[in-house]
């Protein structure tokens, strides 16, 4: 090795720039890096923000854009109608307060209370039945977990053996829980009436629409009742039990054959864990009937409620909510104050920045330009 | 002495074999066999999983494999985890495979190298069958296969020249063969001779070079053997016909080994290193509260684990390859003669490269070319430059020349000049046959320059030395050789031309001056030539010469024979004082001035480096004549005050260094203020003094250091390989900064493996390179690595590590947050993360990634963007419908969002990958939510949310509204700087240095830097080229008779 170099000793000295030919001559291959502007790191970068002229427009363009969203959102909220009423039951005047003291899981008889209220003004268009649960951590991790997708998916064999997941809500003594899991097994399962009170002394009951309360994948795809589509759900579930905090077996929540079993909507909407403690959950639609009527008039109500679900043990509130919706869903306020005052708060960056730029900006701009 | 070797009894060692088993190892006497490979077949699964799982980072995925598969806390499959680890582990696996491999290959060539080996005759055998004890027959230019006692040589007296290029600088070493050996083989040169010699005792091997204690126990009687009798392994046999050598050691712990224990040691630093840049891995173990909810505990660690996750590890991988292809692909850095482009041999320290507080560099071949050339002259009190610079291709002959010297010389009108060449051609010790390399590379030079001038040195036997002056051969005897020596610095030839008696000396300026008769002519013009020279860095020879009278020649001959023949110990100051009387009476022919040719752009780049704040540090083998070259290379400014050992360690000595270092300075006439002093001091020390101080008080370690520090330079002379190491440690020791090795030779491997190590591929071996991180043609070469590659991949590092620390955190964070409002589902880790953040914090101080007033913004803005990510879509679903799949769509959506605008340089790459990633969002969306795979798999696929949030505009609005948001911040403090146009950026960092003047004005005239005289050997060859009869006898002494 030490040999090797010495036949090139007189090359190897100073070269002006490289630009020699080599030792190699043409024949072999160069180890010369190519001269690419990737490999050289020469691409031009390009920054988008980077003179004055483009950053302020920006700000002023974001702000003024931002603005209108928001009042719009706002007005928009602003013309959603919205009436809640808490029937928790937690004050002693509360009509519900006898229910909700005198809870017990295995009650043979469901107490009944009603709540009455007044709606101010009539509410036109279709109408959102909520149930609104507060302090209800739906979104706990572990609780979240709990659940067999596949069981309800209708996946026979996960009808009879539940994930482990739903521990320890996958069996009732020797039988197989469906469908399993604390989120099921804490279904709401209150039930809500809405009556009129007609002035003239009639009291009509609201016809309340409980189909169509669900995402359409979760009804279609997500969830579906095992076996065939024809087969008497109540053999299909045989050999299973239902939740522990479950009145009826899931077979019977519903009469309807296309809304009962693990497709019962108000479970499918249960089954939808919410993001945060705070909560409502789509309950029931109240239809418009015609063009003339309102859907709600003006006047007062009572809400009958069956009630079956306690809160009391975590402090959680309930309550039911009409509303009306729009293209941007319920009442949301939050939204259209958000876009303003993050509108606003950048066009007045907008202001600073341009008057920062016409008092110190344009001796460095100069300086800038020359390089 | 416990090491038996005999010659040619095979069998005798045979049955000592070192054996081995698995790791059991038995028997002394090991076979020749290069074994630097680490696997074989069987080892290398459990070898490679045992070294990758010393990486904290690995065992860390691993543990998050295990967790993953526990089901009761896992949160995603086990197999998504794993699938990266795995790929990690088996591309490092490979990656060493392929390095092991390639390692077999090169020790396998080693291993079948032939040799002739004496076997009743010679044989041709190949290197991995030699045998302690073997007798070897080595030829000109072979490299020796293992540790050998010389026997006997071609050449008289049986020396014979070894380079060893592999083991320290390239020099040509000379060694003897013992007398006694010698006389037996030359006077009966067969092989039986040869194979006769018994026993051979020696220390056991070990890996001092320096030094060897053995004898030679023969036809009764007992021979010492020192280090000048040892062939070492790796050494290339030079100027010699053939060497007869009798293998001692064999490969065991023969020299190459230990560097190959370096080697090994150099890979466990590197995996030091390695572990240092994945400290956010331990930092996730190591800062693990107390818990008390274990399930919950290790489920949050599972799903903050992207706060440290494998992705981090991989892209860290891909940045560092990256950023080595970057550098192999600079064109900058490509050496067109060599065809060598610049090569990252390590890919993890780039960034490390910005970071480098200290370089240390070797100095010949690194610094200077190790090309000598005689630049001017001055002859009779008239300088004659000889100004090759023009001529890029000058090889160190003279291929120009004044032309008012060469028509001076062709009418031979000047004696002066005709004595100045003669002098040139006769006084020096070089062989004729030394084609490539004298032992001092001066006096090459020097004799070559005579020979392009018409005088040319043609043969050199005992006692007649040949030189065909302008096409007239003459001989001239020699009658005495008086040596060099470092003390006397000097070195004088007696002959005898045509009966008169001359006496050539050659030497130091300041030697020869005060040697000089009265009234020399041309005194005054030569000492103004020797400033001249000094001034323009150059090394300076003054060339005298002296007429002696015949009696005194017989006189002073008598004593010379009388006093060699003495007991050693006085002989040597005799000798010298004989000498001394024969060196005086000079007349002055001329000074030659020697350039050590610095590579191209050295001071600029050095000033460079300065002054980006890299403190440069040369460490050399040579002697205090390295001070020159740190003026010329800018390293030492003319005007800086140079800090002895003996001054520094008075400093050092007094109570508070600090006090009197900045006194010393003080007392600095031309330093007036005090920044002023600081920069301009630089501290020369020599390897010797360094070392003996230090192994006594190692405190003064840092003291030393903190003084090095202030001072603008260091110089370090006369140190060994091991020596650098050790310099190179006590920098690291006492600094945090990070310290950069750069050296070419295999003296410098040692220095080289110590931290970031750069290898200069030039012209001596590939040792440098191969242990080396980064290897470069030229040392101009670093400015773009350092100051560019370092400092590109630096900032791009640590604003990587920056931004995903931001991003990770401002997950991890989000999760926290949500974790508060899903009811305190694990209470431990807010506490967690909270002492997670003070300690990013810290690490990131320790790493200096980056300043931490940037990495604080860059946590606070991550805590703002969680904030901000998580509260507006909080609070826009709070009391909605909206399931928190749907909001996790949205949180997401937005964060997708706020990284794209968050990005600060657009390439047309950069734009591309951020289209491509945030379609892909959307697409990977749309794939994971879609039903046909909820439908195979509904466990693992139940997020069947995308179809209905992408299409709700509120979902959209969210997200829009929180990206802008989130971004606002950064988006506006850019804003700012633009405005206020603050950016450094714009500063064009990688334009071309503004040239340095190469030359600084010389402003005092001291002695210190004129005479240079550099001859980096020991004592000369002299004494074994001088032949007469005195220095036989002294070589007789030398083999002094030990009786066992």
């Amino acid at each position: 090795m030490a040999s090797s170099y010495k036949d090139e000793d007189g090359h190897i000295t100073v070269s002006g720039s490289g630009a020699a030919a080599g030792a190699g001559g043409g024949s072999l291959r160069s180890k010369k890096p190519e001269n690419t502007a990737f490999k050289q790191q020469r691409l031009p970068a390009w920054q988008p923000i980077l003179t004055a002229g483009t950053v302020l427009p920006a700000f002023f363009i974001i702000g003024l854009m931002f603005i209108p969203i928001g009042i719009g959102l706002y007005v928009t909220s602003n013309n959603i109608k919205e009436f809640e009423i808490d029937y928790t039951g937690v004050e002693m005047s509360s009509p519900c307060f006898t229910c909700a003291q005198n809870f017990s899981w295995n009650g043979t008889k469901p107490c009944t209370c009603s709540v009455p209220f007044h709606l101010d003004q009539p509410y036109e268009s279709n109408v959102f039945m909520y149930y609104g649960l507060s302090n209800f951590y739906q979104n706990h991790r572990r609780y979240v977990k709990s659940r067999d997708d596949s069981q309800l998916n209708g996946n026979e064999e996960s009808l009879r053996k539940p994930s482990k997941e739903c521990e320890p809500y996958a069996k009732h003594g020797n039988k197989p829980i469906a469908p399993c899991g604390a989120i099921a097994n804490s279904m709401f399962n209150d039930s809500l009436e809405l009556i009129y009170n007609d002035p003239n002394g009639t009291k009509v009951q609201i016809p309340l629409t409980a189909t169509g309360i669900a995402w359409w994948t979760d009804k279609h795809v997500k969830f579906r009742n095992p076996g065939a589509e024809n087969t008497n759900l109540t053999v299909v579930f045989q050999g299973t039990t239902q939740p522990v905090n479950w009145r009826r077996p899931v077979f019977q929540l519903d009469s309807d054959p296309d809304n009962n079993g693990f497709i019962n909507e108000d479970f499918i909407v249960w089954m939808r864990t919410a993001a945060l403690p705070t909560f409502r959950k789509l309950y029931r639609i109240i239809q418009r009937r015609s063009n003339v009527h309102p859907t709600l008039p003006r006047g007062n109500y009572t809400l009958e409620v069956v009630y079956n679900y306690p809160v009391r043990s975590f402090e959680g509130r309930k309550r039911m909510i009409l509303s009306t919706i729009s293209w941007m869903g319920g009442k949301n306020p939050f939204l259209g104050i958000a876009y303003i005052s993050v509108g606003s708060v950048c066009f007045l960056l907008g202001v600073v920045l341009l008057i920062i730029h016409h008092k110190y900006g344009n001796r460095n701009n100069a300086a800038e330009i020359s390089h | 002495l416990t090491w038996e070797v005999k010659a040619n009894s095979r069998h005798y060692h045979k049955h000592k074999q070192r054996k081995s088993f698995l790791c059991f190892t038995w028997g002394r006497y090991s076979d020749n066999v290069v074994r630097s490979h680490k696997y074989s077949l069987l080892t290398f699964l459990p070898l490679t999983l045992f070294e990758q799982f010393q990486r904290a980072a690995n065992i860390y995925f691993l543990l998050m494999v295990v967790l993953q598969c526990v089901p009761a806390i896992s949160s995603i499959p086990w197999y998504i985890t794993i699938i990266p680890l795995l790929v990690v582990l088996s591309v490092r696996g490979f990656k060493d495979l392929a390095g092991d491999l390639a390692r077999r290959r090169c020790d396998s060539e080693i291993n079948s190298r032939p040799c002739d080996v004496l076997f009743s005759q010679f044989m041709t055998a190949q290197w991995k069958d030699l045998c302690v004890g073997d007798v070897l027959r080595i030829r000109r230019d072979q490299i020796m296969p293992a540790d050998l006692l010389l026997l006997s040589s071609s050449e008289p007296h049986s020396l014979c020249y070894v380079e060893t290029a592999d083991i320290d600088e390239t020099n040509l070493k000379y060694r003897q063969a013992l007398g006694a050996t010698h006389n037996e083989l030359t006077s009966h040169p067969s092989e039986e001779a040869l194979g006769a010699f018994n026993v051979v005792l020696c220390e056991e091997p070990n890996n001092r070079l320096y030094t060897f204690r053995g004898q030679l126990q023969w036809q009764g009687e007992c021979f010492l053997l020192e280090n000048e009798h040892i062939l070492l392994r790796g050494t290339v046999l030079r100027n010699t016909d053939f060497a007869y050598g009798l293998t001692i050691y064999t490969i065991v712990l023969s020299v190459l080994l230990a560097a190959v224990l370096l080697a090994i040691g150099a890979g466990v630093s590197s995996y030091q290193a390695m572990t240092k840049t994945s400290f956010l891995s331990a930092l996730v173990i190591d800062g693990k509260p107390a818990y008390n909810g274990f399930l919950v505990y290790w489920s949050y660690i599972i799903l903050l684990s992207p706060a440290m996750p494998i992705a981090l590890y991989i892209r860290f991988e891909l940045i560092h390859t990256i950023h080595s292809k970057f550098i192999g692909w600079d064109l900058e850095m490509y050496w067109q003669q060599t065809d060598k482009p610049a090569e990252a041999r390590n890919t993890s320290l780039s960034e490390e490269l910005g970071q480098v507080g200290y370089l240390l560099s070797d100095k010949t071949g690194t610094l200077t070319q190790n090309r000598l050339l005689l630049r001017q002259c001055c002859i009779a009190g008239e300088v004659y430059p000889m100004d090759l610079s023009w001529n890029p291709f000058s090889s160190g002959g003279l291929r120009m020349f004044s032309p008012t010297l060469v028509e001076t010389l062709r009418g031979q009108r000047c004696p002066v000049t005709t004595q100045f060449l003669s002098a040139l051609a006769l006084c020096h010790t070089v062989m004729a046959e030394w084609k490539e390399q004298a032992a001092s590379p001066d006096e090459e030079t020097l004799v070559g320059a005579a020979r392009e001038l018409g005088w040319v040195f043609l043969s050199r036997t005992r006692d007649f030395v040949v030189v065909s002056e302008l096409g007239a051969t003459r001989q001239y005897q020699l009658l005495a050789l008086l040596d060099f020596t470092s003390k006397r610095r000097r070195m004088s030839v007696l002959r005898d031309p045509q009966g008169g008696l001359k006496l050539y000396c050659k030497g130091a300026d300041v030697v020869i001056l005060e040697r000089l008769q009265k009234n020399c002519p041309h005194k005054e013009s030569n000492e103004i030539a020797l400033e001249l020279f000094a001034e323009a860095c150059l090394r300076t020879l003054c060339v005298a010469v002296r007429s002696v009278p015949e009696a005194l020649w017989e006189q002073w001959s008598r004593t010379l024979a009388l006093s060699a023949a003495m007991a050693t110990c006085e002989r040597d100051t005799l000798l010298e004082k004989l000498y001394d009387e024969m060196e005086r009476d000079l007349l002055l022919l001329g000074v030659t001035a020697i350039e050590d040719r610095l590579q191209e752009g050295v001071p600029e780049t050095i000033a460079l480096l300065q002054e980006a704040g890299i403190r440069v540090w040369v460490l050399t083998g040579d002697k205090k004549t390295a001070v020159n070259i740190g003026y010329s290379c800018k390293l030492l400014h003319p005007e800086s005050r140079l800090l002895e050992w003996q001054e520094l360690r008075e400093i050092l000595q007094s109570a508070d260094p600090q006090v009197s270092f900045f006194k010393a300075k003080q007392t600095e006439l031309w330093a007036t203020h005090k920044e002023m002093a600081r920069a301009k001091t630089s501290v020369v020390l020599t390897g010797p003094e360094l070392q003996a101080e230090f192994e006594e008080r190692p405190e003064w370690g840092a003291s030393f250091m903190s003084l090095a520090e202030q001072c603008q330079s260091v110089l370090c002379c006369r140190v060994t390989p091991a020596q650098k190491a050790e310099i190179v440690e006590l920098v690291r020791k006492h600094t945090a900064s990070i310290t950069m090795s750069i050296g070419d030779g295999a003296n410098d491997v040692n220095m080289i493996k110590a931290h970031i190590g750069v290898g200069l591929a030039g012209r001596e071996g590939g040792q440098a390179v191969h242990n080396a991180d980064f290897a470069v043609s030229q040392f101009r070469f670093l400015q773009r690595l350092l100051l560019v590659h370092g400092r590109w991949s630096y900032r791009r590092i640590s604003l990587f590590l920056c931004y995903f620390l931001f991003k990770t955190c401002g997950f991890a964070l989000v999760h926290i947050w949500f974790g508060i409002l899903n009811g305190f589902s694990a209470q431990d880790v807010s506490a967690e993360s909270s002492l997670k953040l003070p300690e990013l914090y810290k690490s990131g101080q320790k790493k200096e990634l980056s300043s931490p007033r940037k990495l604080i913004t860059y946590l606070l803005y991550a805590v703002y963007m969680s904030l901000v990510l998580f509260f507006i879509p909080c609070g826009v679903f709070y009391n909605t419908d909206y399931d928190y799949q749907t909001m996790a769509v949205t949180v997401s959506m937005a964060a997708t969002f706020a990284v794209t605008i968050e990005t600060k340089y657009w390439t047309k790459f950069n734009i591309a990958a951020l289209c491509v990633s945030v379609v892909m969002f959307f697409i990977c969306s749309r794939i994971t939510h879609s039903t046909r795979l909820f439908q195979s798999s509904p466990a693992d696929y139940f997020f069947l949310v995308s179809e209905k949030a992408f299409i709700d505009p509120m979902v959209w609005l969210t997200a829009l509204l929180t990206a802008w948001a989130a971004v606002l911040p950064s988006v506006t403090s850019h804003a700012f700087s633009v405005i206020l146009s603050v950016h450094n950026k714009h500063k064009i960092h990688n334009s071309s240095p503004p040239p340095v003047e190469l030359r600084s004005r010389f402003a005092r005239g001291s002695s210190l830097r004129r005479s240079s005289y550099a001859i980096s050997q020991g004592a000369g060859p002299g004494r074994l080229i001088n032949s007469t009869t005195s220095i036989q006898r002294a070589e007789v002494l030398k083999e002094e008779k030990v009786s066992t």
